[in-house]
Formats: structure tokens, C-alpha cells, sequence
């Protein structure tokens, strides 16, 4: 009995937590075979067995694999781009006070609002294809690296910085030495928001005007009332984000071991 | 001499204000006189201004704010009433944080706006489903932060008000709240980043009226210059609103500013 209950106080912390979820999926799986759900309702109503059923069967036909595709191929490509400007003109807004005045206006109104406004401007300039998805995929990852990269910066030691000024290093090697390493805890954050970002631009792009994609599969099946395959899309879009989120979550905790857990922010 | 002592004091906003100008008067001046303007691709800030002009003065997109931050509002509030106690209760007992962290991080990470049509299936057009939307989004940043908050509430004032005889009352009241206060304020400006998200979501997705519905509907009918009027006044609602929550963050904990990513 000691034993049992030691086994439990030891990792009370996981039976708990997966229990809880383990819980709640055999009382929705359940709740069709308790209780008769009035027609209406039935219509709306998947249980998880029947969600994964429609999974294998999509994925048989090779439709899921499809529409990942052409997801994924958007997700990349976008967050590619937000990296590639992202960062540089963080490190640029955070070196220099003039750049930072001058682009400060245009981060803090674009960052405040919800980019996905532009979706209906972006269709209109670049067409129902993958590139309007792109961009709004860019400009939703590229102001978290870029505000993350700029904090990080501005955080660095002065009183390093002056020191490798004084022993001779020109801008690229303080940089280098100095900046770049300091901040890369922000940036490897910023990068995790912006992984978030980036996710919610595809699935939310591809709802608005698009044929392929997860969004445009999961928004046309929910008009037509396929439930279930809208939910394998929700899963799907679930399980790619813990995935990505995870495995940063991983790569910041090894690089800061020495500090207290933060708010959660996604 | 004057103006150069001016110009130093006010650095940040002059620069600021310069490069925003610069750029619409440039904007302005290359569509009037280098590149001949097409309206049904682009358009310049004078019919911007006009347009917006029409509609805000006309009151179209009040009527158009007014129906979307009633969706906004209620989800909001549902989001505060359920997000708040949850985090409180997770920060303090040990029990509940184990049973809810991993299921409730899971949905934190995952985007949710992904369930954004089924929900307008199953609620509906209207209302209710932009609601239900709006607090699925804003959920979340309460219960987190509300929990950070709790947990980081000095043991040392809990045990000098549980030895001089307070109740359990007492230190929600007296120690737990208040020292959670600035990290709710905190958690207020990200929900309203992701209710926005929300909001427009739902009105992209399916609807008759509101702001999101507008820009949509200004896109499909090549109506660029309102188009930009009403993103425009979305933004300076979305600016009033998060700027002023980082300004009441600062007035409440300015030691903590600059300190949490965006």
C-alpha cells in the first residue's frame, strides 16, 4: 500500500494532469451512449473515435497529406521571410536610436492590431494562390521576432559593449561578441511566439478565399456540416503547434536553467 | 541654437512624426504624380481621408464598432469571470495546477481560431457565436497570468497575515489580489490582441455587420479607399486600447515593465 501510494505522490504531477485529459475524452466519446441526442444537435455532434476514423480515411486517400502540403509549404515560406527581415531590423532598431524612432510608430500600430485585417487587402493584391496566405503569415510572425530581437539588444550590458569598443571592435564585431549572443534567449522566445503566429495566419488565411490548404479543407467541410473532418483539422493544427511550441520551450529552458518559469505566453 | 535644444530634448517623437508623415506625403505624391493610380489595385491617402471622413462622420462605422465590441465585450467578460478564479485556483492549490496545466497549456498553444467555423455552425450567425469566439481566445491569458500572478505573491506577507489570526479571506483579499493585480492588467493586453483576432475572425468567417464584416465587404466590392478608412479606425481602436493597458501596467507595476516579450 506504502508503495502504491509513494508510486502516486511521485508522479501525482502526470496522473493528474493526463488523467484529466484522458477524463474528458471518454465522457465525449461517452456521451452519445448515455444520453439520446435530439436530432438537431446530432447533426453537430463527432466523438473521438469517429473523428480519428475520418482521419484514417483521409489520410488513405491521400487528401490530408494534400492540404498539409500546400500548408506547410505557406507556413515555411512565411516564417522564412519573417526571419530574414525580422531579425536584421531588430538588431537595427535596437544599434541605432534614429532607426528606433523612426520605425517605432509603424511597429507599435501594426504589432497592436490583429494583422489579420489585412487578409481581404492582401487577396486583392496578390490572388486567391499561396502568396497572399504568405504574406499574411509574414506579417503576422515578423513583429514578435522583431520587437523580441530589439528587447534583446537593448537588454545587452553596456558596460560590455564598452569594453570591446575600447579594446577596437568596429559595430560587426560588437555585434558579433556581444549583442548577438545576449539576446539570442530573446530572440529563440520571440521565435516561439512567432511560430504561433505564423500557424494562426494559415489557418485563418486559408478560411478567407482559398481551395487548398487545412483551412480552406476544415472551412468547407464545417458548411457542410462534416464535423468530424473539421476536428481532424483542429487536431491536426493542435498537434503541429505543441509540437513546434514544445520543442522551443525545450531549447529556451536549456538556455536559461538559472531562471525562474515566466508567464506562459503564446 | 533654440531649435536645436528642442530637437535633442524631443528626439523620438519629432523623428517618429517625421518618417509618418514623410511616408504618406511620399505615398501621396508618387500616386498623383509618377504612377498613374489604379482604383480597383491601390489608393492614396487623400481618398483615404475622404472616405473616412464619410463613414466615421456618417457613423456607418461606429454602427459597424458598436455591433462588434458588443461581441467583444461579452466574451471578454465571460473570459474574466472564468479566467481570473481559475488561475487563482491553480496558483494556489498545488492539486489543481496539476490536473489543469497540461490539458489547458495544450489548448494555450494550439490555435483555436481553428474551431472558429464550427462555432459559427453550431451558434449561429450573429451574436453568440462571435462571443463564444471571443472568450475561447481571451480565455487563456487570464487563467496564466492570474496564475503567474498568485504564484508569485510573497509567502512571507501570507505567513505574517496567517500569524496574526487573518482568515482564508484575508489573504485572498489583503496579500493574493493585490499582488496579482499587475499581472492580470498584464494578461487584459494580451486577451484584447487575441479577442480583436477573434472578432475579426468571426466576421470574416460569417456575418451580416461589424467592423471585420466591413473591410471584407469593402475588399469583395474593390472599394479601396474605405477599405483603408475602416482599417485605419480599427487600428487607432486597437492602439487606444493596448497602449492604454501598458500605461496602466506601468502605473501599477513600473518595475515590471520591459520585462515580459510582447
Amino acid at each position: 500500500m506504502t508503495r502504491l501510494v509513494n508510486f502516486y505522490t511521485e508522479r501525482e504531477h502526470y496522473i493528474l494532469g493526463g488523467g484529466f485529459i484522458l477524463l474528458l475524452i471518454i465522457a465525449w466519446e461517452s456521451v452519445p451512449h448515455l444520453v439520446a441526442l435530439p436530432r438537431a444537435l446530432s447533426l453537430f455532434f463527432t466523438t473521438p473515435s469517429k473523428v480519428w476514423e475520418t482521419f484514417y480515411e483521409l489520410l488513405v486517400r491521400n487528401e490530408v497529406q494534400a492540404h498539409f502540403y500546400v500548408s506547410a509549404t505557406e507556413f515555411l515560406l512565411g516564417l522564412g521571410l519573417a526571419i530574414l527581415f525580422g531579425l536584421p531590423l531588430g538588431l537595427i532598431m535596437g544599434r541605432s536610436s534614429v532607426m528606433d524612432a523612426m520605425f517605432d510608430p509603424y511597429v507599435t500600430a501594426l504589432n497592436a492590431t490583429p494583422r489579420i485585417v489585412f487578409l481581404p487587402l492582401l487577396i486583392l493584391w496578390l490572388g486567391l494562390g499561396i502568396w497572399s496566405k504568405v504574406m499574411i503569415v509574414f506579417i503576422g510572425a515578423v513583429f514578435p521576432l522583431l520587437i523580441n530581437t530589439y528587447e534583446g539588444v537593448k537588454n545587452v550590458d553596456r558596460v560590455l559593449v564598452n569594453v570591446v569598443r575600447s579594446f577596437g571592435a568596429n559595430e560587426w564585431q560588437v555585434m558579433k561578441m556581444v549583442v548577438l549572443p545576449n539576446s539570442l534567449l530573446y530572440i529563440v522566445v520571440g521565435l516561439r511566439l512567432a511560430i504561433g503566429r505564423a500557424i494562426l495566419g494559415v489557418v485563418v488565411g486559408e478560411f478567407y478565399g482559398a481551395t487548398k490548404g487545412l483551412g480552406a479543407m476544415m472551412a468547407r467541410a464545417a458548411s457542410a456540416y462534416q464535423v468530424d473532418v473539421v476536428f481532424v483539422g483542429v487536431a491536426i493544427f493542435m498537434a503541429v503547434s505543441l509540437i513546434f511550441t514544445l520543442t522551443v520551450k525545450k531549447i529556451e529552458s536549456k538556455l536559461t536553467r538559472w531562471r525562474p518559469e515566466a508567464v506562459k505566453s503564446f | 541654437m533654440g531649435a536645436k535644444r528642442i530637437y535633442q530634448e524631443y528626439q523620438r517623437p519629432i523623428l517618429g512624426l517625421v518618417s509618418v508623415a514623410g511616408l504618406f506625403l511620399a505615398w501621396e505624391l508618387v500616386l498623383t504624380y509618377l504612377v498613374p493610380l489604379n482604383p480597383f489595385f491601390f489608393t492614396k491617402p487623400s481618398l483615404i481621408a475622404t472616405a473616412f471622413q464619410e463613414q466615421v462622420l456618417g457613423g456607418r462605422l461606429w454602427h459597424d464598432l458598436i455591433i462588434s465590441s458588443r461581441a467583444f465585450l461579452w466574451g471578454f467578460s465571460c473570459a474574466i469571470a472564468v479566467g481570473i478564479p481559475v488561475g487563482v485556483l491553480m496558483g494556489w492549490r498545488r492539486r489543481a495546477e496539476y490536473t489543469l496545466d497540461p490539458f489547458l497549456t495544450a489548448l494555450y498553444a494550439s490555435p483555436l481560431v481553428a474551431l472558429a467555423p464550427l462555432i459559427i455552425v453550431v451558434f449561429g450567425v450573429g451574436l453568440l457565436a462571435k462571443s463564444v469566439l471571443v472568450f475561447l481566445l481571451a480565455v487563456f491569458p487570464f487563467i496564466f497570468n492570474a496564475f503567474a500572478g498568485v504564484r508569485s505573491t510573497d509567502r512571507l506577507l501570507i505567513n505574517v497575515v496567517k500569524s496574526f489570526g487573518g482568515k482564508e479571506k484575508d489573504l485572498y483579499f489583503k496579500v493574493i489580489l493585490p499582488s496579482t493585480l499587475p499581472y492580470i492588467v498584464a494578461g487584459t493586453r494580451i486577451a484584447i490582441g487575441r479577442g480583436l483576432v477573434g472578432i475579426i475572425v468571426g466576421e470574416f468567417v460569417a456575418a451580416s455587420e461589424g467592423i471585420g464584416f466591413a473591410i471584407s465587404r469593402f475588399g469583395d466590392t474593390y472599394q479601396l479607399p474605405e477599405m483603408f478608412a475602416a482599417i485605419f479606425f480599427l487600428m487607432i481602436t486597437a492602439i487606444v486600447l493596448t497602449e492604454g493597458m501598458r500605461k496602466l501596467e506601468a502605473a501599477l507595476a513600473p518595475w515590471r515593465v520591459g520585462q515580459e516579450a510582447r
